[in-house]
C-alpha cells in the first residue's frame, strides 16, 4: 500500500480553483519533491493534507485512512510531520522545549499523570530530553539549547522546526521550502540532512524552490501549474519536459 | 543569600498580623482589611493569569465566573445551611461547569471576537444577577451569610471569627492556589499551554489540540474563581456590584502590570495594585490621578510589567 495517496484532490478559494483534481502517490521510503511556480497551489495541497485547510473534494489517505476530516494534531499523531514556509518555532519557548513539545503529545500520558507528574511520566520526559539534545547535536543548537527559540536567527530557527518535526520520528515528513531565504552554506547543510533521513528510509515530501536541490536529491518530481498536475516524472525527465519549461519560463 | 531572604519573607507574610499589631497597633483591623483583600486579589488575579497569561486568550469573562462561584456559596449558605468546606466546592464546581458549557462556542470565535464574547458572557452575569430576584435577591443583595467553619462532619469545628483567621484562611487559599499554578505552568502541561499560546498552527503540527488545552485552562481558571466564595463568607454579604467590568479592570492591571504568565509577577501585581490605592489615600483628592498617572509610568517604562522590570535589574546587578 501506498504511504501517502491523494486522490482527486480540490480545493477553491473564492472562484480561484487553488488544487485542481490532484493525484499524487508517495510510497514508503521515497523522496519526492513538489514543484511549481508561485501559487501553483503546492502549499495549499500541504494545508489539505495535514489538515490545515478543508478539501473541497477528493481525498488524502495515510496507509488508507482518511486525511481530509481530521484536524491537524490527529493527522500529526498519525505519524505525519510538517514544516511551514515560513519559519515557525515557539518563539517564548527554550530552544530545548520547542524539541520537546513536538514529542511528549505522541507519548499519550494522561492529562491527570501529567499534572501529578508519575513516575512513568518522569520516565517518559526523561527519555524525550534525551532525544531532544541528540536532535540538537544534529543540528548544531546544542549550545542554544536554553535559549529563547525567539533569539535564534533565521537559519537557526529553520533548522530548529526542522529538529521539531523529526523529534516524533514520523513516518512521513512533509517539508515545505526548507532550503528557502538561507544562506549557501545551510543550503547544502538541509539538503544533507534530507538525504540522511532518506537513506534513514524516512519518506518525505519536499516543497522547494530551489531547483539546485530538487533536481540532486529527488527521486521523483512532481510539477504543479495553476492547481494542476503537469508533469511526473524522473528530475531528469523533467527537466526537459516542454510543459515544465513553459510553466516556468512562458511560452 | 536568596534563600534566606525567601524564608524571612516568608515568615513575614505568615506573621503579618502580629507584625501589624506590634508595629501600627490602632491601624490593625484596616491593615488586616487589605492584606485579606490582597490575598483574595492575589487568588483571584493567578486564577485569570491561567488563561490570559499561559493559553493566550483574553478572557474577560472572570466577574462571570467569580459571580456565579459566590452567589453559589452565598445561596447554599444562607438558605440550605451547608457547611463552609462544601459550599466552597460547591462553587468552585459551579463555576467550571459554566465555564465548561460556554467555552467550547466561545473558544470558536479568535482574538478580539473572543474577549468581546466574553465581555457579553461577564454582562450577562451581571445583568441575571440584578434581575433574578427570587434566587439572588438582586440589589437588594444576600445577606447574613455566615462565617466559614472549618472542619468536617463529627471532627473539631473552627469558626473562623477574628480578622487575623480570616487572613490565614484567605493566605492559605492563596498558597494552594499558586501550589497548583505552578504545577499547571510548568513541565509537560505548561509546554502544551505555552505552545497553544505561541504558535497555535504549530502547536496542532506539534500534536496538541489547542482547543483541549484552551478549555483546560478556562475551565480550571474559573473553577479557582470560585474563590468568590472566600470573599462573600468574608465580607457576609454578595452583591450584584461585586460583579462588573471594574473587576476585570482590576485583573487586567494586577495581571499585565505585574507580570502577565508569571507567579512572581502576578502575586506582586496583586500586592502592588491592591495596597497602592490604600497608600493613596493619604492624597485623596489626587488619588486616582496618581493612580492613574503611576499605571501609565509602568506601561511606559515596562510594558511587560513590573516583574520584567525586576528582573532586568537583578540582571544587570548579577553583571550579565
Amino acid at each position: 500500500m501506498a504511504l501517502l495517496e491523494v486522490r482527486g484532490l480540490v480545493k477553491h478559494f473564492l472562484g480561484v480553483t487553488a488544487v485542481d483534481r490532484v493525484d499524487l502517490v508517495v510510497e514508503p521510503g521515497e523522496l519526492v519533491s513538489l514543484i511549481g511556480p508561485n501559487g501553483s497551489g503546492k502549499t495549499t495541497l500541504f494545508n489539505c493534507i495535514t489538515g490545515y485547510l478543508a478539501a473541497d473534494d477528493g481525498r488524502a489517505l495515510f496507509r488508507g485512512r482518511d486525511l481530509t476530516k481530521a484536524a491537524p494534531h490527529r493527522v500529526a499523531r498519525l505519524g505525519v510531520a510538517r514544516t511551514f514556509q515560513q519559519v515557525s518555532v515557539f518563539p517564548r519557548l527554550s530552544v530545548l522545549d520547542n524539541l520537546l513539545v513536538f514529542l511528549q503529545q505522541h507519548q499519550e500520558e494522561h492529562l491527570l499523570a501529567r499534572l501529578l507528574r508519575t513516575r512513568r511520566v518522569r520516565r517518559l520526559e526523561a527519555e524525550a530530553v534525551a532525544r531532544a539534545r541528540r536532535m540538537l547535536d544534529l543540528v548544531g543548537l546544542t549550545a542554544r539549547a536554553d535559549a529563547a527559540a525567539g533569539s535564534l536567527s533565521y537559519g537557526q530557527r529553520k533548522l530548529l522546526a526542522f529538529a521539531g518535526a523529526l523529534m516524533p520520528d514520523p513516518d512521513l515528513l512533509l517539508l515545505d521550502e526548507p532550503a528557502a531565504a538561507v544562506n549557501p552554506t545551510m543550503i547544502n547543510q538541509m539538503k544533507e540532512h534530507i538525504l540522511g533521513l532518506h537513506r534513514q528510509g524516512k519518506t518525505v515530501l519536499l516543497v522547494e524552490h530551489n531547483m539546485d536541490v530538487v533536481m540532486d536529491i529527488s527521486q521523483r518530481v512532481v510539477v504543479l501549474d495553476h492547481g494542476q498536475k503537469i508533469a511526473e516524472g524522473s528530475p531528469e525527465a523533467i527537466r526537459r519536459d516542454p510543459r515544465v519549461i513553459e510553466a516556468y519560463f512562458g511560452r | 543569600m536568596r534563600r534566606a531572604a525567601t524564608l524571612v519573607l516568608a515568615a513575614a507574610v505568615v506573621a503579618a498580623p502580629w507584625l501589624v499589631a506590634v508595629v501600627v497597633p490602632r491601624q490593625q483591623r484596616y491593615l488586616l482589611h487589605v492584606l485579606i483583600f490582597t490575598a483574595l486579589f492575589a487568588t483571584l488575579a493567578l486564577s485569570y493569569d491561567l488563561v490570559v497569561g499561559h493559553v493566550g486568550s483574553l478572557s474577560l469573562a472572570h466577574p462571570a465566573f467569580f459571580g456565579v462561584g459566590a452567589y453559589a456559596a452565598a445561596i447554599l449558605a444562607t438558605r440550605a445551611h451547608w457547611p463552609f468546606l462544601a459550599d466552597l466546592l460547591a462553587a468552585a464546581l459551579a463555576a467550571a461547569v459554566v465555564a465548561a458549557l460556554v467555552g467550547v462556542p466561545l473558544f470558536r470565535l479568535t482574538e478580539h471576537a473572543f474577549a468581546v464574547g466574553t465581555l457579553g458572557l461577564a454582562l450577562v452575569a451581571g445583568i441575571v444577577a440584578n434581575n433574578w430576584v427570587e434566587v439572588t435577591r438582586g440589589p437588594l443583595c444576600i445577606t447574613g451569610i455566615p462565617k466559614p467553619v472549618l472542619g468536617l462532619p463529627g471532627g473539631p469545628m473552627v469558626a473562623i471569627t477574628t480578622l487575623p483567621g480570616y487572613y490565614w484562611l484567605a493566605l492559605a487559599a492563596l498558597v494552594a492556589v499558586a501550589l497548583l499554578y505552578r504545577r499547571l505552568t510548568t513541565f509537560r502541561l505548561g509546554r502544551a499551554f505555552h505552545a497553544v499560546r505561541d504558535n497555535e498552527p504549530l502547536a496542532g503540527a506539534a500534536g496538541i489540540d489547542p482547543l483541549r488545552y484552551r478549555m483546560l485552562a478556562f475551565t480550571i481558571g474559573a473553577a479557582l474563581a470560585g474563590v468568590g466564595a472566600l470573599y462573600v463568607h468574608y465580607l457576609s454579604v454578595m452583591c450584584p456590584e461585586e460583579m462588573t467590568v471594574a473587576l476585570t479592570v482590576n485583573l487586567l492591571v494586577i495581571v499585565f502590570l505585574g507580570g502577565v504568565g508569571s507567579l512572581r509577577g502576578v502575586l506582586l501585581g496583586a500586592v502592588l495594585f491592591t495596597a497602592l490605592p490604600e497608600v493613596l489615600r493619604l492624597a485623596p483628592t489626587w488619588r486616582l490621578v496618581i493612580y492613574g498617572a503611576l499605571l501609565l509610568l509602568v506601561v511606559v517604562r515596562s510594558p511587560e510589567g513590573i516583574e520584567s522590570l525586576l528582573r532586568r535589574v537583578s540582571g544587570a546587578r548579577a553583571g550579565r
